[in-house]
């Protein structure tokens, strides 16, 4: 049936430049004779070209000449085609050849019909990477449950899966999963989201998180669903991870004796453990506000924490709780930041009271001990006393029995010299009984040592004997009691100068040597002396014990050893006969005692 | 022939009344202020009996015991203590054996405290020194 007339006129003139595809004549000698403007607009000015050189940009016959081969066989042919277009870009187009045969049968021209797929291709190209490279596993199953497809991803972790049952090439199972995500898509078409266990081709077990979705044809309908899938086992294990450590941290801060407490960012508590609640006296519905914390802790704490250094640690220090009451605690605070953001603070707090407790304890064992000690002393110094004067009251009795005058003479002044003794024993033990209040003051403690060494460079340089002041470097002030602490160095240096004269060795020498050591003041008498053996070590601090006969009450060590106690400090000594003695003073400065009021006079 | 006492003492006064009281009744009283030289003069003297007192300066009583009982010779002269020193409540054997704790040394043969009961001191001496009776 032929069209109406100017129809086929219309055809006949304007189809050809109509048709969106491209269209050329070649003839024989590949020469193009014709072509329409879709062709026109792909590859450019035609005119007078070889064909090859118009698709190519070639001087000579392609190898494989699909031209060549319609020419001989007189038979279509469509052909896949890469070239250029007239910008020179690499086109991909499709090429049908319908050779053009004329009533002899010869086929003097072909025409050539390209359609460009260069854009199709490349989104066709681009899908791919997509599909294989997007970040996740995806598997097409078709409705027998048939893996088609997979994605690189997917061959990579779980192998080549292709015509497998996907409950066996993923799970090694012969039967379907009860709980089916891509039956579910199937049944109702819609998205559906699961968590599945995956064996990998190495058999570990992955946890994954999966989607279907159905994959339709451009009608609507599907036989087949995309299964995305998603390896959550490391956010799985991360999962578990921060459970437990934070469950171990809620245990720990809940059961823990010390108090914990921690500020955000805008200083608001965010953590009050029951330790905590309990030292500021907090109840447990009440909350505590950032004023109120920064109220109770030292000044500035709270802020110093959270804009100064990372860490500040008080290691002896007072808070005052809800109720005003001052509590000695150990305080720490630590910045708590995320790299360089500071996001708040966190504090710790231990109480010291039960130790305070003890050490006061300790000290009153101490002192309750020395009370002991000295009224045991007491009693030998009155003894050797009692049997002088006895003896006197002997030597005179018997001498006036025998009408001895020189024992009479004797018994006297035996009487006389120890009734005298009795006196000085009395004032000394009186002076000692009494003591005085310790009252410190910041003083320098060389410069107490300096001025005992002063007292007696003349006596020692009558003697014979060299005094040597050493203090290695300067010592910052300390709370010492002045005249205490001079009475001390004043009775050990003279105790050395004593033992220095009655010292068998020639060149004596006496050192008085102050220096400062992690936070203990050292004094140090040390000289080359006569020394001491054991038992007078073992009593010189803990009895009215006395070297000196006559010359001495026996008190002086004995109140060394109170007043170095009442610093808080010890008192140690090192002797060999014949070889010297040093006695060492150590002073912690954390427990010296506290300055006395400036504003009351120092009793003397 | 009197019997020797060494008295090794270091307060003179009482050192003085000793020696009188041990001459009163009989006895040849050594006076000994010195407490270095002890077992040089214990060895010259040959003492029947030594009261030594514990507390002295320079050497105690206890260094001199134990060297007195260490020396061959002279371990066999009984050592009377002879102080006011008791430092565990009113037992001095007590006290004074605590003082050696290390070494296995016999104890003192005995103990006189002071101030000196005069009878019991004598009495002692007479025992320890074997003297049949008083020769006042």
């Amino acid at each position: 049936m032929a069209p109406p007339k100017e129809l086929s006129l219309w055809l006949q003139d304007h189809l050809f430049n109509a048709v969106p595809m491209a269209i050329a004549v070649i003839d024989r000698q590949f020469d193009l004779i014709y072509a329409n403007d879709a062709f026109e607009r792909m590859f450019g000015q035609w005119q007078g070209r070889k064909c090859y050189h118009v698709y190519k940009g070639q001087n000579a016959k392609c190898s494989q000449c699909h031209g060549a081969k319609a020419f001989k066989e007189g038979k279509p042919a469509v052909n896949e085609e890469i070239g250029y277009n007239k910008e020179g870009r690499l086109t991909r187009y499709i090429k049908h050849t319908v050779p053009v045969t004329v009533g002899n049968g010869e086929i003097p021209y072909l025409i050539e019909m390209c359609t460009d797929i260069t854009e199709t291709e490349q989104i066709r190209r681009e899908y791919q990477l997509l599909f294989d490279q997007v970040p996740c596993s995806v598997l097409i199953i078709d409705k027998a449950y048939r893996i088609v497809k997979t994605n690189e991803r997917a061959r990579k972790m779980l192998g080549d899966l292709e015509g497998l049952h996907c409950y066996s090439g993923l799970k090694g199972q012969d039967t379907k999963c009860k709980e089916c995500t891509a039956r579910q898509t199937f049944t109702d078409g819609r998205l559906h989201t699961g968590h599945h266990a995956w064996r990998t081709k190495k058999g570990q077990t992955l946890h994954l998180h999966v989607v279907t979705v159905p994959v339709r044809m451009a009608n609507g309908s599907f036989d087949m669903v995309m299964e995305m899938a998603v390896d959550v086992t490391e956010t799985l294990k991360l999962q578990d991870g921060l459970k437990f450590a934070h469950s171990f941290l809620e245990t720990i801060i809940r059961t823990s004796v010390d108090g914990i407490l921690a500020v955000d960012a805008d200083g608001r508590v965010t953590i009050c453990n029951p330790a905590a609640r309990k030292f500021f006296a907090i109840r447990p519905d009440e909350t505590l506000s950032n004023k109120e914390l920064a109220g109770m802790l030292p000044e500035d704490f709270v802020k110093r924490v959270t804009t100064g250094p990372q860490h500040i640690y008080l290691p002896e220090t007072v808070i005052v709780d809800a109720a005003g009451c001052q509590k000695p605690v150990r305080l720490a605070g630590h910045q708590l930041s995320i790299d360089e953001r500071t996001i708040g603070a966190a504090f710790s707090i231990q109480d010291l009271s039960s130790i305070k407790k003890l050490e006061e304890e300790k000290l009153e064992a101490e002192r309750l001990a020395a009370v002991g000690q000295t009224v045991a002393g007491l009693a030998h110094g009155v003894k050797n006393l009692t049997t002088a004067l006895e003896g006197g009251m002997y030597m005179l009795s018997s001498g006036i029995e025998k009408g001895n005058l020189d024992r009479i003479q004797k018994g006297m002044a035996m009487l006389d010299r120890n009734t005298q003794r009795i006196s000085m024993f009395v004032k000394a033990f009186l002076s000692f009984a009494k003591g005085r209040e310790i009252r410190a003051r910041l003083n320098d403690p060389a410069e107490i040592a300096r001025e005992v060494i002063d007292m007696y460079a003349p006596k020692a340089d009558e003697l014979g004997i060299q005094l040597i002041f050493s203090l290695p470097e300067p010592i910052a002030p300390a709370a010492i009691d002045y005249e205490s602490m001079h009475e001390c160095l004043t009775n050990l240096v003279g105790n050395a100068i004593d033992a220095c004269q009655v010292s068998i060795n020639g060149g004596s020498w006496v050192t008085l040597r102050v220096h400062e050591k992690r936070g203990m003041i050292y004094y140090e008498v040390i000289d080359n002396g006569c020394g001491m053996d054991y038992e007078v070590k073992r009593k010189v601090f803990t009895t009215f014990f006395t070297t000196k006969g006559l010359g001495g009450t026996g008190l002086g060590l004995l109140m060394t050893k109170k007043i170095i106690q009442e610093h808080g400090g010890t008192i140690k000594l090192e002797s060999q006969p014949e070889k010297g003695t040093t006695f060492r003073i150590c002073l912690p400065r954390k427990r010296l005692p506290k300055v006395a009021d400036p504003e009351k006079p120092q009793m003397q | 022939m009197a019997k020797k006492i060494l008295i090794i003492e270091d307060e003179p006064d009482i050192l003085t009344y000793l020696t009188a009281l041990l001459e009163d009744h009989g006895f040849h009283a050594f006076p000994i202020a010195d407490q270095m030289a002890v077992a040089d003069t214990v060895a010259a003297v040959q003492p029947d009996l030594i009261l030594l007192d514990v507390m002295m300066p320079k050497r105690s009583g206890v260094s001199i015991y134990k060297e007195l009982r260490s020396s061959p010779e002279l371990k066999a002269i009984p050592v009377a203590i002879i102080s006011g020193f008791s430092p565990e409540g009113n037992d001095m054997a007590t006290g004074f054996s605590r003082m050696l704790p290390d070494e296995q040394i016999e104890a003192p043969s005995g103990f006189v405290d002071k101030p000196v009961d005069r009878q019991a001191l004598i009495t002692m001496a007479r025992r320890l020194t074997a003297q049949p009776k008083d020769l006042t």
